[in-house]
């Protein structure tokens, strides 16, 4: 029992990046009913450029943060304008093939700049525990959980209080009606994926700081569990893609201690599948989040 | 006042507006009426720029509109109430409310003069302030779209077959609404098939049948029962 | 020829397997990311046939083809339910499994002294039977390149019969298609099975010239080349997807000025067709013009 709630603790944490990599997700296919596969990949531009700072020219954290931040921005909104501006209205599956070949030019793009893979990025610091009785929580998982919950925070209060937050939902709920009410679509669609890419920027930063390195792997890894996450939550469900974050991050630690590392990536994919199959709506995706192709 | 010229539209190959021409005065009630299929809808999404017309002129007080983009349009002031009430589900009525002031969002305060004004004329819609607009009737969510409508503060408002698939007495009551509008001065095209109730309020009326104009007038112009006729089957009475 | 460019062609004609099998998908209106998981489980059955159980090539052949077709069926019944991006992610999640679970497949034997099988991560050796059987480059490449012509001479032919029109309306409008009588889902299964067998055959024939595998050969960018294959080259034709591989192999790879920079080409010339030509270079509009003129 005792493993059991250490290891939820430890997914609580781990949960807590795979929910933001999810919402970013959520908030690109809320708008345009369109998945941005490339956007893990645009999360490595960030914190590659991060480590590049890092290695060349300064230890400043805040240096460093605003380069990942840049990164993933500028990435992104070249995957914007290429993948679903330029995209006709009625080719949705293109998009989606779309950002995968971006994806290929960005792997291609850090192998040039970075040929050396690995790369060192800047720390934490000493990592001291905190305990509490039997439990402890290391330092680096309560910096992201804080991290999370003030990101979380944000979001909400852009969504909620802000007009651009009440155009981003509108046009989640109804494209049509956001379209007849006046939103301007295409300006909305592109502060979207800036938004996402802020978000996107702040988890790449917060998990490289955590691993105290990058690897171009780290693309793929962004990407899928995020997807899964997205996926369990319900494709377009923000409360959701947080829950399946949560969720997914707390099975991974549970599996990882219980079963070891490769049973944990076979069960993740399994679930993926199996969530598909038997809960195409996520777990709290509602009746208009359903996917038309 | 908006003219409209020689405006086609079409469906990949299919012809819908063949060249449709006619004028709608300021502040008045314009209507439109025809039978199914005939392409009312079709020109009012044309007007609002969400379907692109493939030649011909839309004029609002000599400004031509053709090329705008729908949000441009809407702030120009022609903002529609399309046929189906399309509302955001998702979404409390307030923030349906505060959406139709997309065009002016600058405006703070007149934005929440107008809402309080919005919430006086429907009151219902202040009963249902802050449930989801999905879980609303259909009456209900065809007022919401004409007051959401009316948060843009249109110069044009139009409307499409707002008394579709509605009970008597509530269609009874949005016509009411309409009335009143038109009432206190604003300019208004509707575009119904339900023609007799329609032409109780109307100050002019189009006849559309296949794509083109095929007659226009004031409501006393025409023997009724024609009118009617043609409205709902598009066929000309033989005589 | 010298044995690069055999093996180069050998390499397009492999690729187009897979091109194909992703293809076929595309025409019933899904788009699969994750068809290489039906070329190593081919490659897989192929290689443990005839390196382990030491059974003749032919079999080896036959039984990849089956247990490609039948884990791509199994697959579809349920995931054929789905649609769009649904099905989408779901083949991706497919083909990770797959790959996570070859990751800690083993399955190994003392053959004639060596040890073979897979062998989890660090792959499966010595899947020798081409050189035990002494048969040349030359050979070998020619023997795929009938296999690749039965594949598609098989498409052509469906495409002159019922069979390719029925797969076409089912992905015109599936809705439209079981209003004409049409059991659109046992379509769209078959179609999945087919294209798993075709992805299994290609695999099977690649293990045995590659004579090494590795769970990680198999991973999600091969699945995403073979799906842009069919994209760029076009929707039209069975010569759409090769079209794309000989853009892509046949090309950037062997020119040098890409040299390094491929993925930014080919990448960036995928993004420029899907946006010019949302359904590629040969699309069906395309194809039926050329029909036409060839007719005169
Ligand atoms: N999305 C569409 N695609 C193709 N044809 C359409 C479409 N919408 C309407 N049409 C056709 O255009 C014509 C006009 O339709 P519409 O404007 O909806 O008529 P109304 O609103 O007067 O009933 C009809 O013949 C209809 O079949
Ligand atoms: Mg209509």
């Amino acid at each position: 029992m005792v493993d059991f709630i250490q290891n939820t603790l430890d997914g609580i944490a781990l949960g807590s990046a795979y929910a933001l990599l999810a919402l970013g997700f959520t908030l690109i296919f809320g708008v345009m009913g369109r998945l941005n596969i490339a956007y893990g990949p645009c999360i490595m531009i960030g914190v590659f450029a991060g480590a590049g700072v890092y290695s060349d020219l300064t230890q400043s954290i805040v240096m460093i943060f605003v380069a990942t931040l840049a990164g993933t921005i500028l990435a992104s909104a070249y995957v914007e304008r290429v993948s679903f501006a330029a995209i006709r209205a009625d080719a949705a599956l293109a998009s989606m093939v779309s950002t995968f070949a971006v994806w290929m030019q960005l792997e291609e793009i850090v192998a040039h700049l970075f040929p050396a893979r690995t790369y060192a990025f800047k720390e934490l610091g000493h990592l001291s525990l905190i305990e509490a009785g039997p439990f402890f929580l290391r330092q680096e998982s309560l910096f992201m959980l804080l991290v999370t919950l003030a990101v979380l925070l944000g979001l909400a209060l852009v969504l909620g209080r802000s007009h651009f937050g009440l155009e981003l939902r509108a046009l989640t709920d109804s494209r049509r009606a956001a379209i007849i009410s006046g939103i301007n679509v295409r300006r909305i669609i592109f502060l979207t994926f800036l938004l996402a890419a802020m978000i996107g920027g702040v988890a790449g930063f917060m998990i490289a700081m955590s691993d105290g390195q990058v690897t171009p792997k780290f693309g793929l890894w962004a990407t899928m569990k995020g997807l899964v996450a997205m996926v369990i939550g319900g494709l377009a469900s923000l409360r959701g893609a947080v829950l399946g974050g949560m969720l997914l991050g707390i099975i991974e630690a549970q599996a990882q201690w219980y079963f070891g590392a490769s049973v944990r990536e076979i069960l993740v994919y399994a679930i993926l599948f199996a969530a598909l199959i038997l809960l195409p709506r996520g777990i709290l995706g509602g009746p208009h989040t359903v996917w038309r192709s | 006042m908006l003219e409209i010229r020689d405006l086609r539209t079409s469906y990949g190959k299919i012809a819908a507006l063949k060249g449709v021409a006619l004028d709608i005065k300021d502040g008045g009630l314009t209507c439109l009426l025809g039978p199914n299929g005939a392409g009312k809808t079709t020109l009012i999404w044309t007007l609002a720029a969400i379907l692109k017309a493939q030649s011909g002129s839309i004029r609002m007080d000599g400004e031509e509109l053709i090329g705008a983009k729908p949000h441009q349009i809407v702030s120009k002031g022609i903002v529609t109430v399309p046929e189906n009430r399309l509302v955001f589900p998702e979404m409390s009525v307030t923030d349906n409310l505060f959406a139709g002031a997309f065009s002016r969002r600058a405006d703070k305060i007149a934005v929440a003069q107008d809402l309080e004004e919005v919430l006086q004329r429907f009151p219902r819609l202040r009963e249902r302030a802050n449930q989801d607009a999905g879980t609303l009737s259909g009456g209900e969510q065809q007022m919401l779209a004409v007051a959401r409508a009316l948060m843009a503060r249109p110069k044009i408002l139009l409307l499409d077959e707002p008394s579709t698939g509605l009970a008597p007495i509530i269609v009874e009551e949005i016509f009411e609404i309409i009335g009143a509008l038109r009432d206190e001065g604003r300019t208004i095209f509707l575009v119904e098939q339900n023609a007799n109730m329609a032409l109780e309020y109307a100050d002019d009326f189009y006849l559309l049948e296949q794509g083109l104009v095929t007659f226009g007038g004031k409501p006393g112009d025409v023997d009724h029962d024609e009118l009617i006729q043609r409205a709902y089957l598009g066929t000309r009475k033989a005589s | 020829m010298d044995v690069y460019t055999i093996t180069v062609l050998a390499n397009i004609a492999l690729f187009s397997f897979l091109a194909i099998s992703a293809w076929l998908l595309l025409l019933v209106g899904e788009i699969s990311f994750g068809q290489q998981a039906y070329f190593a489980i081919g490659a897989y059955t192929g290689g443990v046939s005839t390196a382990v159980l030491q059974l003749p090539f032919g079999i080896a052949l036959l039984m990849a083809i089956a247990a490609g077709g039948l884990f791509a069926g199994l697959v579809a019944i349920p995931a054929m339910r789905l649609s769009g991006l649904h099905f989408s992610i779901a083949s991706l999640a497919f083909a990770e499994l797959v790959r996570s679970v070859l990751n800690v497949f083993q399955y190994q034997r003392w053959v004639d002294g060596y040890l073979t099988g897979p062998d989890g991560v660090n792959g499966f050796r010595d899947i020798r039977w081409i050189y035990d059987a002494g048969i040349d480059p030359g050979t070998y490449f020619l023997m795929i390149l009938g296999c690749l012509s039965v594949v598609m001479l098989g498409v052509v032919m469906a495409s002159y019969g019922r069979g390719m029109t029925i797969v076409r309306s089912v992905g015109e409008n599936r809705r439209l298609a079981a209003a004409q009588g049409m059991n659109a889902t046992r379509v769209r299964i078959i179609t999945a099975s087919v294209a798993g067998a075709i992805a299994a055959l290609g695999g099977t024939l690649y293990a045995h010239m590659a004579t090494y595998i590795e769970p990680a050969q198999f991973g999600l960018m091969i699945g995403v080349h073979s799906l842009a294959y069919g994209l760029i080259g076009g929707m039209g034709t069975v010569f759409g997807p090769l079209l794309g591989v000989l853009i892509d192999i046949g090309a950037l790879e062997t020119l040098r000025i890409f040299s390094g920079y491929r993925m930014i080409f080919f990448g960036g010339l995928v993004a420029l067709v899907l946006i010019m030509r949302p359904r590629g270079i040969l699309d069906e509009a395309t194809v039926a013009k050329v029909q036409r003129w060839l007719r005169g």
